[in-house]
């Protein structure tokens, strides 16, 4: 009997958790009664987690003119509402440590999740009116359904990835997914962030970010995670030839009102920083 | 030749005989029919249809007759040499290593001159010997050398390569014009196409590689 998603996520129930940082940074967030102090306490309480905050807040990504010694600082520079995106993409790394296969070395894997991460952020400030912090931690998860599937049906994925070489790279890696098992890692991957209750803006980018029709309420950050994914991809292989590339479907162009003209510069950002936040998130 | 638009998708052209077993597929984006071959292969043919493979640390010599465009490819890589035999990056060098090299390239060419090809009329492409694992000692450079060195010793002229650097590769080459198409591939693929030649390479090393070839 096919496996469904929804299934799938189940089966890794245990394997993969959320800290609790997280959940208290959410509950925090969600709370209208909750102070800016309150969150850094709850920061603070993570001493791994405050280290990691600190080095973020002092990186590049954010720039600040003089050095971030405090909690309570980095917390009021990044704004609270981005502290949950950033411990959300911050644990994830760690806690798929839980989930290993064969099939693809971690590194490369986050790797790629990274440069999307950086240029969906990118993408964001270019597009406007969408916060680019979230749109980091939806690059960065977009993909996370495959460490799902490559550790729960290992030799359907395997079949999959023989699929995709043998078409001569003509199919997709999601579609040979669905061929092979009648699902794909965007479906997994939104499951497990519906499970985990993330906000709906994640949810939706990791779901449709192939499938673009499919985005009800945020069409434009699944678009731009779309893009972003794509030229992860450039940024990876060192070109910025669509050809190399799996194809960008022409609705995200509408939908984000950005050109194609814009790959070149995203492109080369990310493969300056990527080294450093390499070092931050894995 | 038959124009590629006018081919008929659902026929592949005539196979020469002894590849009947390689699998070929209609490729969308170069409207042709391509012949896949994998780790210890070759492949040869004389019509309008491409050959293709995807290459990590392996190396592939693409080698056509530039008048008659009879031509094709292998896939190969040289095993680790044994314990006890000097390590020879020289054609000439008669180790167990250079011998799987030897027997690739010769069973390529003798296939091209068996169907009509001319030696003095050969060139070649070169691709692969990527280095895709990260802690992969560099095999790839040792097949890139001794693939240089077997051709400078065979006087065959490598007009075109694309080796080394630390992606996997897909290679679609054209005989009858010539043409070959270099695609790097995601590091999604590394681990595959790294376990495919591993697996290669083992089984290579169980086999007594076959006595002397002629070169006609």
């Amino acid at each position: 009997m096919p496996v469904t998603a929804s299934e799938l996520v189940k089966d890794i129930d245990g394997l993969v958790t959320l800290p609790d940082v997280y959940f208290r940074i959410n509950r925090l967030i969600e709370d209208p009664q909750s102070s800016t102090a309150d969150i850094a306490k709850a920061v603070s309480q993570d001493p791994s987690f405050t280290v990691r905050l600190l080095q973020v807040a002092n990186s590049s990504l954010y720039r600040f003119p003089s050095a971030v010694t405090t909690v309570s600082k980095a917390v009021s520079i990044i704004g609270t509402a981005q502290i949950r995106s950033l411990a959300l993409a911050m644990s994830v790394a760690k806690s798929f440590a839980g989930l290993p296969n064969i099939l693809v070395s971690m590194e490369n894997f986050w790797r790629h999740s990274l440069f999307c991460a950086l240029i969906a952020r990118r993408l964001a400030r270019e597009a406007r009116r969408c916060d680019p912090d979230s749109l980091f931690t939806a690059g960065l998860l977009h993909d996370m359904g495959e460490l799902v599937i490559f550790n729960r049906q290992p030799e359907q994925a395997e079949a999959a990835l023989l699929m995709v070489l043998d078409s001569q790279d003509e199919v997709q890696i999601h579609q040979a997914e669905r061929q092979v098992m009648g699902l794909d890692h965007a479906e997994v991957g939104g499951e497990l962030a519906r499970q985990w209750n993330l906000p709906s803006l994640l949810q939706e980018c990791i779901a449709y970010h192939h499938s673009l029709a499919g985005a009800k309420q945020h069409p434009r950050e699944v678009a731009l995670v779309h893009l972003a994914n794509v030229f992860a991809l450039m940024a990876e292989l060192d070109s910025l030839d669509p050809a190399e590339v799996s194809p960008i479907d022409p609705l995200a162009w509408e939908l984000t009102g950005l050109g194609e003209d814009c790959a070149e510069m995203v492109v080369r950002e990310a493969q300056a920083e990527i080294v450093e936040v390499e070092q931050l998130f894995t | 030749m038959a124009n590629p638009q006018d081919m008929d998708p659902t026929e592949p052209p005539p196979v020469l005989p002894g590849f009947e077993h390689v699998r070929r597929s209609w490729n969308v984006t170069y409207a042709a029919y391509a012949a896949r071959i994998l780790p210890g292969e070759y492949y040869v043919t004389k019509s309008e249809e491409a050959v293709s493979t995807t290459l990590g640390s392996c190396i592939s010599a693409c080698i056509r007759d530039r008048n008659s465009g009879i031509g094709g490819m292998n896939h190969f890589m040289l095993p680790a040499s044994l314990k006890d035999e000097p390590e020879a990056w020289t054609a000439t060098g008669l180790n167990t290593a250079t011998r799987y090299g030897n027997y690739a390239m010769e069973h390529l060419i003798n296939a091209i001159l068996r169907n009509g090809g001319q030696r003095q009329n050969l060139e070649v492409k070169i691709f692969g010997g990527g280095r895709i694992l990260a802690n992969m000692t560099d095999v790839g450079q040792r097949n890139i050398n001794f693939v240089h060195e077997y051709l400078k010793t065979e006087g065959l002229p490598v007009i075109a390569e694309d080796v080394g650097d630390v992606f996997p590769r897909m290679v679609i080459y054209f005989p009858v014009s010539g043409m070959a198409k270099v695609k790097r591939l995601r590091s999604l693929h590394n681990n595959m196409i790294a376990n495919q030649e591993k697996a290669y390479v083992d089984q290579l090393v169980q086999k007594p590689v076959a006595g002397e070839i002629e070169l006609f």
